[in-house]
């Protein structure tokens, strides 16, 4: 290079490392030839022209060294060209180059530095004068802005040469301005080390240029040559210096070989020959040291890099590797060396290039400085060490508010807060009396520092975005406790702000989020449970064990999205977010909700679980189905294949939720709803509409069921609105509708198709089922069914609206279905042999017996049962609360049709089960319905008990005594006196009033 | 610490409940929605103790619920940082054990504990002093300060210490029987 900047010993001393010391004397003599003078004084131009000759390659520097402040040293040149331009001045400049020489040869080196600085950082003005030795005015600012370049001055120009030749040709146009004297015009070439191809020109015309660069092998003359604008003049000379700031206990990267990357530690800095030794954990393989220095044949493992390890001597002797003990000379430190390697301490002393180790952006992890400190014999990392952390700090690293810690000087220890940050100081306030506040630190200086129980949040390293708290504090290095996974993690306290915030730290790596199910390239498959900045953390899904792997992130396949079911032990369909227990193998009695499931493992969420963030898997046939599933399908599924039950004259319930309920209350409460119980799990998965509330009339199907609310999901969206048990049952109801509608209408087909049926079984039935009713209903309905109404209805809104309902609905499919949901009655028919079909029939039977036998409605009811007594007078006050009392005024009456059968002294068909059918007369009704009957015409034969299904009226005939038992008239004795169809004309002994009644509502009186 | 305090909220009730026993149902409602719960500034809810005052009804458009705002006195658990407080402990593992006073759940991590106290995991994992004397396993009663803590919404998590002079165990029931 031809031209450098100076102001630096270095560029002048005489053990610079090129190959000319032998040119000394003359060195600085060139270096104000610089330039070479194409056009300076024609006298002096030989004379320089010998001298420079063989002192050109002087000035080809290795090292530029150069200010930032550029601007000086141009300006100088600038100086020198005008002296060299101005021909009337030539004297002066031939004289000062040869004053020079003596002067160097006076004085020593600094002076001569000291009066070269301030010979060149004089303005340009004072060359100009004649004084160039005094005036020793400081540069200001403005006169550094007026040194810049203007129009007026020659111009660079870029010119394009051959790659590698930019120093030989920067000699060569240099050598041609020697030899061609005042014909070249071109004022200076520069080579630049960091710009290949190209080299500048500095002249005042392009065709200078041109004429200079003409026949020279390695510039493309043919090539465009470029101007550089003004504006971008200084900066072609400006280069900014890297400080490269070494200090002992620094932390650096190397940059080569296998220990790449390592972290080592700056033990030795050599500022002259550019070395430094570092110390370093080795990455020596004894075996193949031991190999080499036997001379054993050594197999050559390519891209094999031993781990690091710390250099056990005696390891190493073992291995007949000679270890020998020496002391350095210079620090009087004990060495081992083997096969020319230092160790101390198990760390490798190694002495490297400044240029092979990396000082920018070295963030030590925690757990590398960790494996320094262990071999450390006082296990001490100070703050020393920390230094170069800090330097790695952030803009804005310490902000308002934050605590922070002195760490260096005066005032260590000391603990403040931070006021206010200026660029590298910053002001802190602290409680320590007699200090005056605010306190400026410098920001090195300066280390946040926390407390136990601060709740912080990492924000570098590797646990960056992990949040826990602080548990602990050793100096600078803090104990966290994670929140999400409880455990420690140990960071610096620069790592970490405080914070708020609650999270896992990285939860998305790629395509692949915490929490997913993903399948391994081994085609193993599992769920992943923790993501760090270049690994994940598999638990694996192998039941009965637990299974971790870390793999990268090309070790996963793909991300398993399927939704797949699974069966429970009790083949119970699990679904996702199903909670399950484990009741089988080394999780047993863990619980918790299903995340995934995949071939039929399971991996379940056990919060209370600490290890693999909660993670666990089992197999699905060693878990059982917590609480109601989620999902409705297999709820209704179930539902019916309870229905197509193999039980034929089983009751069949006009809808899934009636058998539920009548489920239930064999279980023992009556209501589905009640408290506890599995009628909750029956709930799930119906389709319901809300009643009430803010959701009113939305849709949807019921997730889950809890003491009081049920969660529903909506059809179009999902609302988990919580309604109130209320909302629920009513909302059931409804749902009942709709399911009916949907789901259970074959099973009404069924009734409907059974009915018709029912008649044609025998023409006896229909008369028959009232009797057995009437022992039955009275007491159980016309105690219960309607006080229940009354009582409950307008304040206790969680039984009774279902009931009112029911009345309702059950009004649309005629009355008679009223009574059906009565599981009293239920319970009665249980004990009740043969009440199989019995008890579905009531209800057909009243659709069937509601013609002939309404006109006996009104019946003598009162005076029969006492209980009914008490029903009657207060049913007026149920009457106008719900308007299915009005049906219960009716149903009694009904019942009393069915209660009348029985009753003693009236004439009876017996038929029991094979036999035949004997007449009987009635001696005693029994409270359960079933009587005492005597055999015989007028009760001479024996006695037998027969339930009332067993027994018949025996119709009567024409002037017959009669006995009315059902209706308004029940219990009075009359006398037929006419028949006309289906209805008997009587005439009552009491009054002597005629009455038409129902045939079926008249008993043959037995002759007494 | 325990306070008893009056404390308001704003209940909304069902028109269904309207009638004599409105202010019944309004207080049972109340105790089952507070008790238990969190609130942020004072902690957990243990116990409703009366009702001040009932405020007048606001029906809110839209729906038929009615707002009443109800002022009510109540006995709050709220755990301070440097508390010492008893607690029961609930689960050991490999890096501190799990201690609960009421509803409040602790975590002393083994930094927090005294120097010598080793972890040993087994069946019946437990932390035991070098000396064998103190034995920290799941059910023992243990004293210790509160160290951190922090709210969140409907969780309170705690960590403490039994570092201290005084603090530690209390009570090894497995020693007493």
């Amino acid at each position: 290079m031809a031209h450098h900047s100076d102001s630096e010993d270095d560029d002048y001393s005489y053990e610079d490392d090129d190959d000319d010391s032998e040119f000394d004397e003359e060195e600085e003599e060139p270096r104000n030839s610089r330039k070479k003078r194409g056009r300076s004084n024609p006298d002096s131009a030989a004379a320089r022209g010998k001298k420079r000759k063989p002192s050109g390659s002087i000035f080809i520097e290795d090292d530029v060294i150069v200010d930032d402040d550029e601007e000086d040293d141009e300006d100088v040149e600038d100086g020198f060209i005008e002296h060299g331009e101005a021909d009337h001045r030539g004297e002066e400049v031939v004289h000062r180059q040869f004053h020079e020489p003596t002067f160097r040869s006076r004085v020593g080196a600094e002076e001569y530095l000291d009066f070269m600085q301030e010979k060149y950082s004089k303005p340009r003005a004072q060359y100009d004068d004649d004084d160039d030795y005094e005036g020793g005015e400081e540069l200001t600012a403005v006169d550094q802005q007026a040194l810049l370049p203007s129009v007026r001055d020659p111009k660079l120009w870029m010119v394009k040469c051959a790659i590698g030749r930019e120093r030989e040709v920067a000699v060569c146009l240099m050598q041609k301005a020697i030899d061609r004297g005042s014909n070249f015009k071109i004022r200076s070439v520069i080579a630049l080390d960091h710009l290949q191809n190209y080299i500048y020109v500095e002249a005042d015309m392009e065709a200078h240029v041109k004429e200079a660069i003409k026949g020279m092998r390695s510039i493309f003359a043919n090539h465009k040559i470029l101007l550089v604008p003004i504006r971008e003049m200084a900066d072609v000379l400006s280069v900014k210096s890297k400080t490269v700031e070494l200090a002992r206990d620094t932390w650096v990267r190397m940059k080569l070989g296998i220990y790449k990357g390592d972290l080592a530690q700056v033990v030795d800095v050599d500022d002259v020959r550019r070395k430094v030794t570092v110390k370093l954990i080795p990455r020596i393989d004894l075996q193949h040291l031991a190999d080499k220095q036997e001379g054993r044949p050594i197999v050559k493992k390519k891209a094999f890099v031993p781990p690091p390890r710390f250099m056990n001597v005696d390891e190493a002797r073992e291995l007949h590797i000679r270890v020998e003990r020496r002391r350095d000379r210079m620090t009087g430190d004990y060495f081992e060396n083997i096969d020319g390697l230092l160790f101390k301490d198990g760390f490798l002393y190694k002495q490297v290039s400044t240029k092979s180790i990396s000082t920018q952006n070295v963030t030590p992890t925690f757990d590398e400085l960790e494996r320094f400190k262990k071999a450390n014999e006082n296990g001490e990392i100070d703050f020393v060490d920390m230094s170069t952390l800090f330097a790695n700090r952030k803009k804005g690293h310490f902000m308002k508010g934050d605590e922070v810690i002195v760490i260096k000087g005066d005032l260590k220890n000391l603990k403040g807060w931070v006021e206010k940050v200026d660029e590298e100081n910053v002001l802190i306030r602290s409680d320590t009396k007699g200090l005056h506040n605010p306190l400026a630190v410098n920001e090195k200086e300066l280390c946040k520092y926390f407390e136990p129980g601060n709740h912080v949040k990492v924000v570098c390293g590797t646990n960056e975005g992990a949040t826990g708290m602080v548990v602990k504090v050793e100096q600078h290095v803090l104990s966290i406790l994670s929140d999400t996974t409880k455990q420690h993690i140990r960071v610096f306290a620069d790592h970490v702000v405080k914070s708020a915030e609650v999270t896992n730290g990285v939860t998305k790596m790629g395509e692949y989020e915490l929490h997913d199910l993903v399948l391994l390239s081994n085609l193993s498959f599992g769920v992943i449970i923790k993501l760090d900045n270049e690994a994940i953390q598999i638990l694996k899904g192998v039941p009965g064990r637990t299974e971790l792997v870390i793999v990268k992130h090309g070790e996963i396949k793909y991300k398993i999205e399927k939704r797949i079911n699974a069966k429970d032990r009790n083949k119970n369909v699990i679904t996702v977010k199903d909670v399950v227990r484990v009741i089988d193998g080394p999780n047993k009695g863990k619980q918790g909700p299903v995340v995934q499931i995949y071939k039929g493992v399971l991996f379940l969420h056990d919060r209370h679980n600490v290890e693999n963030a909660g993670f666990l898997c089992a197999k699905c046939s060693s878990c059982v189905l917590v609480g109601g599933s989620n999902s409705a399908a297999d709820r209704i599924v179930d539902s019916f294949s309870r229905l197509g039950n193999p039980k034929p004259p089983a009751p069949v319930p006009p809808s899934p939720r009636r058998f539920q309920r009548a489920d239930s209350a064999g279980a023992g409460g009556r209501h589905w709803s009640g408290r506890g119980g599995r009628g909750h799990d029956l709930l799930v998965g119906a389709y319901v509409k809300v009643r009430m509330g803010p959701f009113k009339g939305y849709r949807g199907r019921i997730l889950e069921v809890k003491e009081k609310t049920v969660r529903l999901e909506h059809e179009a969206r999902i609302v988990t609105g919580k309604l109130s048990p209320l909302h629920t049952l009513l909302v059931a109801r409804d749902a009942i509708a709709d399911v009916n509608e949907n789901v259970a209408t074959p099973s009404q087909y069924n009734m409907g198709s059974q009915t018709p049926l029912h008649p044609s079984r025998t023409p006896l039935h229909p008369c028959m089922t009232p009797m057995r009713d009437s022992g039955a209903t009275p007491i159980h309905n016309g105690m219960r069914t309607p006080m229940r109404d009354r009582a409950w209805n307008p304040y206790t809104p969680m039984s009774p609206p279902r009931d009112s309902w029911e009345d309702g609905n059950s009004g649309s499919w005629g009355t008679s279905l009223l009574y059906q949901p009565a599981s009293p009655m239920r319970t009665y028919d249980a004990a009740t042999p043969g009440s199989g079909w019995d008890s579905s029939t009531p209800g057909r039977n009243y659709s069937d017996a509601g013609t002939p036998r309404d006109a006996n409605a009104p019946s003598p009811y009162q005076p029969m049962t006492p209980n009914s007594a008490s029903y009657l007078p207060s049913t007026p006050g149920g009457q106008p609360m719900t308007p299915g009392t009005d049906l219960d005024v009716q149903s009694p009456d009904i019942g009393g049709d069915a209660e009348t059968w029985l009753m003693p002294g009236i004439l009876v068909n017996v038929h029991k089960a094979g036999e035949n059918i004997n007449v009987g007369v009635i001696r005693d009704v029994l409270p359960d319905g079933s009587c005492v009957v005597a055999l015989g015409d007028r009760g001479e034969g024996e006695t037998v008990m027969a339930v009332q299904n067993e027994v018949r009226l025996v119709c009567p005939r024409k002037n017959e005594r009669v006995k009315i038992v059902g209706g308004k008239h029940r219990g009075l004795l009359a006398k037929l006196i006419g028949l006309d169809g289906s209805d008997g004309i009587v005439k009552l002994d009491d009054t002597l009033d005629i009455k038409i009644l129902n045939l079926d509502s008249l008993a043959k009186l037995a002759h007494a | 610490m325990f306070f008893h305090m009056v404390l308001e909220r704003n209940m909304q009730l069902h028109p269904r409940f309207f009638g004599r026993s409105l202010r019944e149902n309004l207080v049972s409602k109340l105790i089952k929605d507070v008790e238990g719960t969190i609130s942020g500034r004072h902690g957990f809810v243990v116990a409703v103790t009366g009702v001040e005052n009932i405020g007048k009804g606001l029906i809110r458009d839209g729906t038929s619920f009615v707002t009443y705002p109800v002022k009510y006195r109540c006995v709050v658990f709220r755990p301070f940082k440097g508390e010492v407080l008893e607690a029961v402990v609930t689960r050991v593992v490999q890096n501190g054990f799990f201690a609960e006073a009421g509803p409040l759940q602790i975590f002393v991590s083994d930094y927090c504990m005294p120097d010598g106290m080793e972890y040993q995991a087994g069946d019946m994992p437990k932390y035991t002093s070098s000396d064998g004397s103190v034995r920290i396993q799941k059910e023992c009663e243990v004293l210790l300060k509160i160290i951190g803590m922090r709210f969140d919404g409907t969780e309170i998590s705690c960590v403490g210490s039994i570092n201290e002079e005084f603090l530690g165990l209390i009570i090894d029931p497995a020693a007493v029987a």
